[in-house]
């Protein structure tokens, strides 16, 4: 009884978060408003049995986008500085010729009857979880959802790792506004990051040394690590000059770079493609997630930061 | 020597070589423009292994990580994934040899390395047989297109990538709804295995639903081709010529895939709606590229029209199975080689006067003679008109509808080539006169000229290929081994 009244609560929660953001004609509470549907939504995950998620969402879905959010509304008021509204003036017209109920009708439709077809699946479906169950064993770690991730589908891992990759070449290849560096970092902002940076470092190692049995993993940690460094770009820390241009980038590719080596070389020696041998799987494995967490912070941080760093470097 | 190229798995290698590359040159800006056209390059060699080792072995298999389905995931090349792989390998070998001339230093630097993260992505898209694959590929695809289309940072750009970018991610997250209906009701997302396992029930209704809307929204088909005319549009040329010829090529080639493999018995209704819709879009699309007044737009509207006509099998193929879909392919892959050649004599026409206005075009004929015939041979392709792949694919298709009796098809496949030549000869009639106001003019290097027009032979080439493209195709049956209709 007591559960059920939990999870009512939290489902209405969600629905009345996001309501509240969608509709909140104030972009920085409607970001603050995402930021705590993250959080809850991380514990509707731990209420589904899912504490990967749970920690992916709060680290990546909360804690990053929600950085990611207040430093683009940043930018957009410096940009629009001058201007009265932020907003276009093609958005009001289209809100002159459509009543902005219309929308709504083909989308409830949509609803009820994907509710109707999610409510008529089967409570419990097995997948292919007695698969990974059986072949856990000789995949090199202990927990399934790492066996996943890193070595049953570590191609499909490969290939996301590339789209965070793509991500910050987009983002560079814009031409943005690398983060400004006049405001000096308050007395807290300055002692409190260097008290939590090293925590946080720590915090990373664990996650990352604990995912081979437990949750976590390379994309939790990596989120950590990416957490630590926008709380040194907030406190004002930069690049040195000589280190944004190779090294940087060495950093930011060696995670899917590790992994295509590592899928050549298994090739070569085991004859299919990402495929390891029983004995060298779970270092393989530590190694991959080893580089993908350095990449996984760096690239989140340098979305935080927004513009190329040699950019920043030009403009001052 | 035939031992050593069937052992060497050019499969992988052509998912792999443009990823390395795509780093690299992300690594080391100043050898991406040398890198990226030797990579390129070897796609085609790759793909000429690859077609080797299937001729000769049958299809393509690769288990990455040994795991095979349904736990791991299966590569899996057949005659269907060798055309679109090799269509792919050519168009991007022309689209790099064209941009190694067109792009100044500082956008060269940000267009190797995502333009070969591309590559890769279509690559791997065209080799999977994996639904949740898929979708990562889709994934990687379209968050580089978008990047590639907003290169040069105008204001058109941005807003037309943003929009473009809003559509990629609602149609993405539609396909992996579906994704994850179609894995909660039978246990895998192995196309082969779930080819035999999925039967009628509301979850895969659902699936169906949800996996064709969002791969309809990525392939522009009507009327969910909002986003594309402004992304194509205002995109470096060489960007626009592979968005309009591979890219949205690539979601069309899942739809198909998945409607071949899984949804195909299923979709009785869903096929007609598809042919109406493809239908509307064959004349509204040809009827806007009539109305535009800038090259640009034109050639993306005439996009919009020719997607139209890969929808028209769908109807066709509920009882000519083999055929329709051949027609379909046909067209797919004559209008990537048409529509690159033309995207990128566009480019040229722009790049030599600075503006794409087609009533100013003044005389492109006699000072850009390459790049008009470029256009010219390639609007015989877009139209229809023999000899061209676009005859080939546009007379198979009419076949079909005849003898079916469709006589509504059979008026939109005509109607469509008359319009197509309306708008193709509205642009060369005003490259053959002079224009009122004289335009300073820039020099074209000649590569960007022959790419161009060797792209537009090769959709004219293709009209003399169909015997053994369509004996390639035929490769492991993808089409199911229905008969002919006669």
């Amino acid at each position: 009884m007591l559960q059920w009244a939990l999870d009512a609560l939290l489902g209405l929660g969600l629905l009345w978060l996001a309501w509240c953001a969608l509709m909140s004609p104030n972009l920085l509470k409607a970001i603050v408003l995402f930021v705590a549907f993250g959080l809850l939504m991380a514990l509707a995950w731990v209420r589904l049995d899912a504490p990967d998620i749970a920690l992916a969402e709060a680290a990546i879905g909360a804690g990053l986008t929600g950085a990611l959010l207040l430093a683009a509304l940043a930018r957009l008021r410096f940009a629009y500085a001058d201007e009265e509204t932020v907003g276009s003036p093609a958005q009001e017209e289209a809100k002159v010729r459509f009543p902005q109920w219309l929308p709504a009708v083909p989308l409830l439709l949509v609803v009820a009857g994907l509710g109707y077809v999610v409510l008529s699946l089967p409570p419990y479906a097995t997948g292919l979880s007695t698969e990974v169950t059986a072949n856990l064993e000789s995949s090199g770690v202990s927990n399934p959802v790492t066996a996943v991730l890193l070595n049953f589908r570590g191609y499909d891992t490969l290939l996301e790792l590339v789209v965070l990759l793509v991500a910050l070449l987009g983002v560079w290849s814009l031409d943005g506004l690398a983060l400004g560096r006049e405001t000096a970092p308050g007395p807290v902002l300055d002692t409190l990051s260097r008290f939590l940076t090293p925590v946080f470092i720590l915090v990373a190692a664990y996650l990352l040394w604990v995912g081979a049995h437990a949750p976590g993993g390379a994309f939790q940690a990596g989120s950590v690590l990416g957490a630590a460094g926008v709380l040194l770009l907030l406190a004002g820390w930069r690049f040195r000059a000589g280190l944004t241009e190779l090294p940087l980038r060495l950093v930011l590719v060696a995670g899917p770079g590790a992994f295509v080596i590592v899928a050549l070389v298994t090739m070569l020696m085991e004859g299919q493609l990402l495929e390891y041998s029983p004995e060298q799987a779970s270092i393989l494995i530590l190694f991959l997630e080893t580089t993908a967490t350095f990449s996984i912070g760096a690239t989140l941080a340098a979305l935080f930061f927004g513009g190329r760093p040699q950019d920043d470097k030009e403009h001052t | 020597m035939g031992t050593v190229i069937t052992k060497i798995p050019w499969g992988v290698l052509l998912i792999l070589l443009p990823l390395m590359g795509g780093m690299a040159c992300f690594l080391w800006p100043r050898i991406a423009k040398i890198l990226g056209l030797v990579l390129t390059f070897v796609g085609v060699l790759s793909v000429v292994g690859l077609g080797w080792q299937i001729m000769s072995n049958g299809v393509y298999h690769h288990a990455v990580g040994g795991w095979g389905a349904p736990l791991g995931i299966n590569l899996y090349a057949d005659g269907l994934s060798l055309l679109m792989l090799a269509i792919t390998a050519l168009v991007g070998f022309g689209i790099s040899v064209y941009s190694s001339g067109y792009f100044e230093r500082q956008h060269s630097t940000r267009f190797w390395p995502l333009w070969l993260l591309v590559l890769a992505a279509l690559n791997a898209l065209f080799l999977s047989n994996d639904i949740f694959n898929l979708y990562v590929t889709l994934e990687v695809m379209g968050l580089a297109a978008v990047a590639l289309a907003a290169l040069t940072g105008s204001r058109d750009a941005l807003s037309g990538a943003m929009r473009y970018l809003l559509a990629n991610l609602l149609g993405s997250l539609s396909y992996l709804f579906g994704v994850a209906l179609l894995y909660h009701g039978f246990g895998s997302v192995d196309i082969t295995t779930l080819a035999v396992q999925v039967k009628g029930s509301p979850t895969t209704w659902a699936a169906l639903g949800l996996i064709g809307a969002g791969l309809v929204l990525k392939t522009a088909l009507f009327p969910l081709h909002f986003w594309l005319p402004p992304a194509h549009a205002s995109a470096p040329a060489p960007v626009s010529a592979l968005l309009s010829a591979l890219v949205v090529k690539a979601s069309f080639y899942i739809l198909l895939r998945l409607w071949l493999e899984i949804f195909g018995p299923l979709g009785g209704d869903v096929d007609t709606l598809f042919g109406v819709l493809g239908a509307v879009a064959v004349l509204w699309g040809s009827l806007q590229a009539l109305r535009q007044t800038r090259l640009k737009l034109l050639v993306a509207y005439s996009t919009v029209a020719q997607i139209g006509y890969l929808f028209l099998a769908f109807p066709l193929a509920m009882s000519a199975g083999v055929m329709a879909w051949n027609a379909a392919v046909y067209l797919a892959l004559s209008h990537a080689l048409a529509k690159a050649a033309m995207f990128l004599a566009t480019g040229n026409m722009l790049r030599f006067g600075g503006h794409d206005r087609i009533a100013d075009l003044d005389r492109v004929v006699q000072r850009l003679p390459l790049t008009a015939t470029a256009f010219a041979l390639a609007g015989v392709s877009i139209m229809g008109l023999p000899p061209s792949g676009g005859f080939i694919g546009k007379w198979l298709l009419l076949e079909v509808a005849l003898a079916q009796g469709q006589w509504g098809l059979v008026v939109i496949i005509v109607l469509g080539g008359l319009l197509a030549a309306g708008y193709v000869f509205k642009v060369l009639g005003q490259a053959f006169t002079q224009a009122a106001v004289m335009h300073e003019s820039r020099a074209v290097p000649a590569s960007m000229e022959w790419a161009a027009l060797l792209l537009a032979f090769g959709a004219i080439l293709l009209g003399f290929l169909a015997t053994p493209v369509l004996s390639l195709v035929g490769i492991g049956s993808p089409f199911g081994a229905h008969e002919v209709m006669p």
